[in-house]
């Protein structure tokens, strides 16, 4: 038992987006939540996190209810990778990263030093070199790294990311892989919305189709991705986009 | 650096041969003066620092919700009816309070999540206040405007009070620092902020009040001193002071500094007669801030 969703109910405005969803994460598992724009995605991770209110149900922790757990301590466990937003941000690559270790830095009285070793979480999103460059002047998928590596340093039991995939190349495609089936093997788990469903196919242990008319589907990638099923998700026509991928020679 | 602007505000301008007098003008008037510059500049900076955090914007700056109007209608209606400084000094504090009260209840509902509405109301009711001020000063009597006009530009000639801005000075950099790793998380986004622990409403509103009440002090000292709040902060980001550990200190103490030596200059630059400061601030700030932003 860790993140339990109960009855679930989420709306946008009058507009009903999910009805009564149960969920519960397993610990050591990477889901991948799939629907199409506006679908309730986000909406639904921002709920699974704590950081807004269902219309119906709850979310508990281990049994409490994620209303009842004070900030610091949800930080301690749950992680979320919001869509990108640095606007406001300042400062160089390593002090972004290091923002992601406030929630342990300020539950040890640690108000100031600033200094949790932060050199494998760069390195392992091959961001060393990186590390001393204002964060504005970075490339998209640079960026988008140095948020994978600021939620790496939080060190979260539930992580929950929003579209991860977005600007990344292939090898850091291939890196984020790595990073969420080894936080599953570790025992943690790993939420991620996402919109390939052949990345889904081959890396995600369980889906969730959001159809965004508060209907919602969970099940296997065996299981949910059929051309059928994804038309039924995506609309007509886009079973297409995925069935010719035997195009590229197998290695 | 601090400690040599303070050194040269002292050295600046004429002094008699007497010993005695000379000591007595130091003590008396020019050290309670370059105190209260600097306490002013240093106020400046870090409520444009904290602006600056709070908005998530280079830009931000301690007038942009409308606090140097509030002051200045009331001040300049006190001014108008013939106040003495003190009731003046008291009405542009109440009308900074006034202006950021405003601005509170009609943008505040969505803080949690969404700074625009605080923003907008806040440069509405900016631009309102400015129109008043200017229907004030096209009906005052011609004799009052000069007062006037240096009210609006920022003027240290009035300041009597060095050691309440002293001890604010050092209280809101103390409280701020006390909050530095909380404000460095508030730069992220705040649905991020807030899945780091951050609770963002309360910190955002405590901000709000920080440099609200800074401003509003200094406003009711000196006028709308300009330019020093927005250019300190930004400055010093530019430069590499990025967390606020280092940024809060650093700020107070260049605006203190810039403060202090453009008060000299005003004083002595057409001596005997004295400019207002905000001019002042402004003709040094304007250039280095251009070439700040040539810098890639």
């Amino acid at each position: 038992m860790s993140l339990v969703a109960d009855h679930l109910g989420l709306q946008a405005g009058t507009r009903t987006l999910v009805e009564s969803l149960d969920l519960a994460l397993e610990p050591g598992e990477v889901l991948g939540a799939l629907g199409a724009n506006g679908a309730g995605k986000s909406t639904l991770l921002a709920v699974l996190a704590g950081l807004a209110l269902p219309a119906r149900g709850q979310v508990t922790l281990d049994g409490q209810p994620l209303t009842d757990l004070p900030p610091l301590t949800r930080a301690q466990h749950i992680g979320l990778l919001p869509q990108g937003d640095e606007g406001g941000f300042f400062g160089s690559v390593a002090d972004f990263v290091a923002l992601g270790h406030f929630p342990f830095d300020v539950a040890q009285g640690r108000l100031f030093d600033n200094a949790p070793d932060l050199a494998p979480h760069l390195a392992a999103w091959e961001l060393t070199d990186l590390a001393r460059r204002p964060l504005d002047t970075l490339s998209g998928g640079e960026r988008q790294r140095a948020r994978l590596a600021q939620l790496a340093a939080q060190q979260p039991r539930i992580a929950l990311l929003d579209e991860p995939l977005t600007h990344l190349d292939p090898a850091h495609q291939a890196r984020l892989l790595a990073w969420a089936r080894g936080e599953a093997d570790a025992g943690r788990s790993v939420v991620l919305t996402l919109h390939d469903p052949n990345w889904a196919a081959c890396h995600c242990d369980r889906l969730l189709f959001l159809y965004g008319d508060g209907r919602w589907r969970l099940g296997t990638p065996a299981d949910l991705l059929t051309p059928a099923s994804l038309e039924a998700l995506y609309g007509p026509g886009t079973a297409a986009l995925w069935q010719k991928s035997d195009r590229i020679q197998p290695v | 650096m601090a400690l040599a602007a303070i050194a040269l505000g002292l050295m600046a301008g004429a002094l008699p041969d007497d010993h005695e007098l000379a000591m007595q003008i130091l003590t008396e008037l020019r050290g309670p003066r370059v105190a209260a510059a600097f306490a002013c500049g240093g106020l400046l900076a870090l409520a444009g620092a904290l602006m600056q955090t709070l908005f998530r914007n280079p830009l931000a700056e301690p007038y942009l919700l409308g606090v140097s109007g509030g002051a200045g209608l009331l001040a300049l209606l006190g001014m108008a009816a013939g106040l003495a400084w003190p009731w003046v000094s008291a009405l542009a504090f109440a009308g900074s309070l006034l202006a950021l009260v405003l601005a509170a209840a009609l943008g505040g509902r969505l803080l949690a999540r969404d700074h625009t509405p605080l923003l907008l109301a806040g440069v509405m009711l900016a631009a309102g206040f400015g129109a008043l001020i200017a229907l004030v000063l096209s009906v005052a009597p011609a004799e009052r405007l000069p007062g006037m006009l240096f009210f609006l530009m920022g003027d240290l000639a009035w300041t009597d009070q060095p050691a309440l801005l002293w001890a604010a000075l050092l209280l809101a950099v103390a409280a701020t620092l006390a909050l530095s790793r909380r404000l460095d998380v508030l730069q992220l986004s705040p649905l991020k902020a807030a899945s780091l622990g951050v609770p963002v409403a309360p910190t955002r509103w405590m901000l709000f009040t920080l440099a609200g009440a800074c401003t509003a002090l200094v406003v009711a000292q000196a006028g709308s001193i300009g330019f020093v709040g927005l250019m300190v902060p930004h400055a010093l980001r530019k430069t590499g002071f990025a967390g606020h550990r280092v940024l809060l200190p650093a700020a107070a103490l260049a605006g203190g500094s810039l403060l202090v030596l453009a008060d000299a200059l005003a004083r002595t630059v057409i001596a005997p007669r004295e400019l207002p400061v905000g001019v002042l601030t402004a003709l040094l700030g304007v250039p280095v801030m251009l070439w700040l932003l040539r810098k890639p």
